[in-house]
């Protein structure tokens, strides 16, 4: 545990010694209020109607393009200075390694979740707003992002280059994001895409719901793009 | 201390090391020589557990580095090639950073820490920033973080390289200073530093071992031989082949009158043997006389380049 601690510390000071953390965090809140408030078909001054769900809606796109600018650096930057190889021969496993710095992103993107907190607040003294909605939305969210982040780590561990780790993640969140769309009709394959996809288990959470078959699937992605980022570590050894 | 047994390496069709055996003894200092793309590198990386080898074994101190691999990592400080840091990290920070992932925490952190700031001399530069320094104290600072949990090997992999001759001579007497309390294996591919710095040296080249011992034995093992250059003033050239061909231990190699009239000759002398008293005897009573006398022992370079041509 300490080592995960000793990994997380040092993704932290390097997220906040540069100016990236505060360039990732202030370019989501900005763009995202923008869209949710002032743009559209129905900006939300114009509808007057006490819902956030835009915040989320607009939320998913904007966080495709941030989160993997959040993780790229991860592994491929580790890779291009050859820390790398330091890194792996400390007495630390290559899960330790993974996990203390996904921690890392988490709490980045946790720094972000309480940035969109004003529009809630600041709805909330002027309508009603449903709580238990924004709460599970707000779950939602949370595992749209770690499941974004984590995506954007496994891409991240595959390259020594950034451009191309930001590309690639960016390209495997929104294969997933859409999968739904590439099966019309309702066969036996449309259903499958449609229950893998992201979209479709994140529009749950907007219903107040909280189903575990959802969760259990972000968990899932989450697992499997972080077993996936801790064997391409492990690759070396088999070079 | 360090038992490497029928080790091989591959990647791809590619053997990069076949079939290596050696021992390390404790408290030993050894150096790796050997030619770039020889397999110094890749034999290093499988002792620190980076990777495993292909074939064979490694054992440190009794454990296997691929079975008892977060054991074996706690006895060895890794300097790999090229001095890979993070550019963006204090330096103090990121000696914290390594002393954290290698649990040496509280009052052992702040003595590790001062020892080490001492031992590489980076006082000055502790409140910098990496991408600041130089190359010297890059350097150090790689000796920094291979030492911090006080190991009892470590495993440098061309220390030297890219340094200034100020800055190699600090480095060389850093790794003599610390192969005083442990187990040093470093990698170079310039002769004089395998003859300054260590114990034993081991030859490699094309991923085997071409000789081992050191680096006295190496050249006695080899050449054994000094040569020898004269110049004469007065010297007939048939007398003198005639006088220096009675004497069994020496050989001419060449021989040639100069513009001046001098004789130049160059001379191969048999391993052993001290013939400066006799060569003068033989001057005076010819009446030779000599201008010029220079011995060159056979260096380890010439070893060298004998193994792996």
């Amino acid at each position: 545990m300490s080592e995960i601690l000793a990994i997380y510390r040092k993704e932290m000071k390097t997220y906040f010694n540069s100016p990236i953390a505060f360039i990732v965090i202030s370019s989501f809140l900005v763009i995202t209020n923008w869209l949710f408030f002032d743009y559209g078909d129905y900006p939300f001054f114009a509808i007057n109607i006490a819902d956030i769900r835009g915040i989320f809606d607009y939320g998913a796109i904007v966080l495709l393009f941030i989160a993997p600018a959040v993780s790229m650096r991860l592994i491929s930057e580790e890779k291009h200075q050859d820390t790398l190889e330091l890194l792996v021969t400390m007495p630390i496993t290559d899960m330790q390694i993974i996990i203390g710095k996904y921690l890392s992103t988490l709490v980045i993107f946790a720094i972000i979740l309480g940035g969109t907190l004003i529009a809630p607040i600041s709805i909330s003294f002027v309508g009603d707003l449903d709580s238990g909605i924004v709460i599970s939305s707000y779950i939602g969210f949370f595992f749209l992002g770690a499941t974004y982040l984590a995506m954007g780590l496994a891409a991240s561990s595959f390259t020594r280059n950034q451009i191309i780790a930001y590309i690639v993640g960016i390209v495997i969140i929104a294969v997933f994001f859409l999968m739904n769309g590439m099966a019309n009709g309702s066969g036996l394959l449309a259903t499958l895409f449609e229950n893998l996809s992201i979209r479709f288990h994140y529009q749950n959470f907007f219903r107040g719901v909280l189903d575990t078959r959802d969760i259990l699937y972000f968990i899932s992605l989450i697992s499997v793009s972080l077993l996936v980022s801790s064997t391409a570590l492990a690759s070396r050894k088999n070079k | 201390m360090i038992d490497v047994q029928n080790v091989t390496k591959s990647y791809g069709a590619f053997e990069a090391v076949k079939d290596v055996s050696f021992t390390v003894e404790q408290g030993e200092i050894l150096g790796f020589l050997g030619p770039n793309g020889a397999g110094k590198t890749t034999m290093m990386k499988m002792i620190t557990c980076y990777m495993p080898p292909t074939g064979g074994t490694i054992s440190v101190d009794g454990l296997d580095v691929v079975n008892e691999s977060m054991a074996v990592r706690k006895k060895i400080g890794y300097l790999p090639e090229s001095t890979p840091l993070y550019e963006e990290m204090g330096v103090r920070d990121y000696l914290n950073f390594v002393a954290d992932v290698r649990k040496v925490n509280g009052a052992d952190r702040t003595r590790a820490m001062d020892r080490v700031i001492s031992v590489t001399g980076l006082s000055k530069v502790i409140h910098k920033d990496i991408h600041e320094l130089s190359k010297g104290y890059r350097q150090r600072v790689g000796f920094a973080q291979a030492i911090i949990h006080d190991p009892e090997i470590l495993v440098l992999d061309e220390p030297t390289t890219g340094l200034d001759p100020n800055q190699i001579i600090e480095i060389r007497n850093l790794i003599r200073e610390l192969g005083a309390s442990k187990t040093v294996i470093f990698s170079t591919h310039i002769m004089q530093e395998v003859q300054a710095t260590s114990d034993r040296v081991l030859i490699i080249d094309q991923g085997k071992i071409a000789a081992q011992g050191t680096a006295e034995e190496l050249k006695a093992s080899i050449a054994g031989q000094m040569h020898l250059d004269m110049v004469l003033r007065g010297a007939d050239k048939s007398k003198f082949i005639e006088v220096i061909g009675g004497i069994e231990q020496i050989h001419l190699e060449d021989i040639k009158l100069q513009k001046s009239g001098d004789l130049e000759a160059a001379l191969k002398v048999d391993a052993g043997t001290d013939l400066r008293e006799q060569l003068f005897d033989l001057a005076v009573s010819n009446n030779w006389k000599i201008l010029e006398s220079s011995p060159s022992s056979f260096t380890l370079e010439d070893v060298f380049r004998k193994l792996t041509n």
